[in-house]
């Protein structure tokens, strides 16, 4: 649950001042005190890591962590990864795994929050049992997944065999081919809460009015849909699947505790294949350069995600 | 009156959300009915739907303090439980003024600052996991679960400034400035007005901030080494891995671990969604 929800509500702009800005903030300085001790743990845990990082990402580390004998080695670390034959699968899969997780997490959540937009008895209820996946822990829920996939005496495979799907038990997580789906499922179950709650709160804004006009001009579900509910929604979509990119991009415990990149890196994702280069290893530097490689595809989807904000901003504002 | 005809789209929305239902019910089930079986009964195939001869005997030992199990896993709830009650609590106290001081208050750098908040969420924990072993080393809190709850704190924070600053901004200040003519100080306008109105998104955000750090696994994995400070999370794995995986037991202590979060979530869902629904979207 780390990947949290955030705002679509931005602050309304400031009336322009021609105060100088130093007096401004002199003549508000005991409003910083308010923020401040929020501001201060999130430098220190935010601000500093980052530093630490891009810092670290030009050096050879040793292995044992002595960091007073690093030496400076430039862009030798980035040079390894980019050439590396793991770096290529661990992209590949990265890159499956973000594409297909977010897809299905969102086609899933819009549905569920459709579905679940109409006034019927028992439907805080059911929203209440549909977020369930989304707050118990990634711990519990990859152990459960794992006893569901299990080869000898799995459940899924017990039942695909009783329906004479297959032959006999599978070998989901230790087979190449069906490692990746098996994962994308289970991340899917886990995280299409998410996308639900976000459309539910952007189809609460949608005016009955609009819905019905269209009604009367005779637009059918679909149509209204289409013309008329997506198009409303345009920014709370972008910032569900832009989050929900983010998330998947960074999700760890599912894959380290299913698979933990295997078979034979066939599940590898880009985060997973950090950790392990960094605390298997204990190859901080190195570790470090993926990082920074990470950082810049996220830095590109975060540009993205400010813009969007702003522009249901300016929305909101208009 | 016209018969009404069937509509089709109400039929596939009951099966879709039935389906999505059991899709979303049907493991945590499994981990039930699995945590009432005996080992034995686990391992045959094909399984049982429901266990033959069930037993709590895997709770039973999870939860006495006399079983070795039991002593070790219930410390690591022990442990758990501090870490996110502390979370939780230092959360509050930090993202409310905070969140107060973005909804009312007009100073320089407001909006950038606001963003920067946001932004946390785009960064992937187990990037951060370096810089900060090492700072924690060398402030001599690993195994110390000082540096969990540091480090949790940041996760909810985004969310929880965000959350309030939406209920703060629904409050009339003039509400405050009523009370504050009546001889309150600012502070006080501040505790028995806004606070009291503002007390579902202060609900919600706590919740949120517990879930989180109840259900944390990198950090606590990294940071905590000593086997008395792990958490659940952790604490889970390292257990069934020094033995063979007893699956009941695992499934177990599962489900044991779930049902705090689950039940907390489902008393409170009502304020977790609401404050989502008016913090998320307003127009």
């Amino acid at each position: 649950m780390t990947g949290a929800v955030a705002g679509l509500v931005a602050p309304a702009a400031a009336p322009r001042s021609r105060e100088n800005l130093l007096r401004r903030i002199v003549r508000h300085r005991a409003d910083y005190l308010y923020v401040a001790p929020a501001l201060g743990v999130m430098a220190l845990v935010i601000g500093y890591p980052i530093y630490y990082t891009i810092h670290l990402s030009f050096f050879r580390t040793p292995p044992n962590l002595a960091l007073d004998e690093k030496i400076f080695a430039g862009l030798e670390n980035y040079q390894r990864i980019l050439e590396a034959d793991t770096f290529q699968e661990a992209t590949w899969n990265t890159f499956v795994w973000t594409i297909y997780s977010t897809f299905f997490s969102f086609v899933l959540g819009f549905g569920a929050a459709l579905a679940l937009n109409r006034a019927f008895h028992g439907r805080g209820l059911l929203r209440g049992v549909l977020l369930v996946p989304y707050v118990i822990s990634a711990v519990a829920a990859s152990y459960v997944w794992r006893w569901l996939y299990h080869s000898d005496v799995g459940v899924i495979g017990a039942f695909a065999t009783a329906l004479g799907l297959s032959d006999g038990p599978i070998n989901f997580l230790d087979n190449r081919q069906w490692v990746m789906a098996s994962l994308i499922v289970v991340n899917v179950w886990k995280e299409f809460p998410f996308a639900m709650i976000m459309l539910m709160a952007g189809l609460q804004t949608v005016p009955e009015q609009l819905l019905s006009a269209a009604r009367v001009d005779g637009a059918g579900p679909w149509s209204r849909f289409r013309h008329v509910t997506v198009p409303h929604l345009k920014s709370v979509i972008l910032v569900t699947v832009l989050l929900l990119l983010v998330t998947n991009l960074n999700s760890f415990t599912i894959p380290y505790i299913m698979t933990g990149g295997g078979p034979a890196g066939a599940s590898e994702i880009w985060i997973t294949h950090i950790y392990q280069i960094a605390f298997g290893r204990i190859r901080f530097g190195l570790a470090s350069a993926y990082s920074v490689i990470l950082f810049v595809v996220m830095m590109a989807l975060g540009y993205f995600y400010v813009r969007a904000l702003t522009a249901s901003e300016e929305k909101a504002a208009a | 009156m016209r018969a009404r005809k069937a509509n089709p789209w109400s039929i596939g929305g009951w099966a879709f959300l039935a389906l999505l239902t059991l899709f979303s019910l049907m493991p945590m089930a499994w981990m039930f009915i699995t945590s009432l079986k005996t080992q034995f009964a686990a391992a045959q195939y094909p399984p049982d739907w429901w266990p033959r001869n069930p037993t709590l005997e895997e709770y039973r030992e999870l939860l006495s303090p006399s079983s070795a199990m039991g002593q070790d896993f219930l410390r690591y709830m022990a442990n758990s439980v501090w870490v996110s009650v502390t979370t939780t609590i230092l959360g509050v106290v930090v993202a409310v003024p905070a969140a107060y001081a973005f909804s009312r208050f007009r100073f320089p750098g407001r909006n950038l600052l606001f963003y920067a908040v946001l932004l946390r969420n785009m960064f992937p924990a187990v990037v951060f996991l370096m810089p900060l072993f090492i700072m924690m080393r060398w402030l001599g809190l690993v195994n110390n679960h000082g540096s969990l709850i540091l480090t949790y704190l940041t996760f909810g924070l985004p969310l929880s400034i965000w959350l309030l600053k939406g209920f703060f901004d629904n409050i009339p200040p003039q509400l405050e400035q009523a009370a504050r003519i009546d001889g309150a100080t600012r502070f006080q306008a501040f505790l028995y007005v806004v606070m009291p109105l503002s007390s579902p998104g202060i609900i919600a955000t706590a919740i949120y901030s517990f879930i989180v750090a109840w259900n944390e696994y990198v950090y606590a994995l990294t940071f905590m080494n000593d086997k008395t400070k792990l958490t659940l999370p952790v604490g889970l794995q390292r257990f069934f891995a020094e033995h063979t995986t007893n699956w009941p037991g695992l499934m177990a202590a599962s489900f044991i671990m779930s049902v705090p979060v689950v039940v907390l979530f489902l008393f409170l869902q009502r304020h977790f969604v609401k404050a989502l629904t008016e913090g998320a979207v307003k127009h």
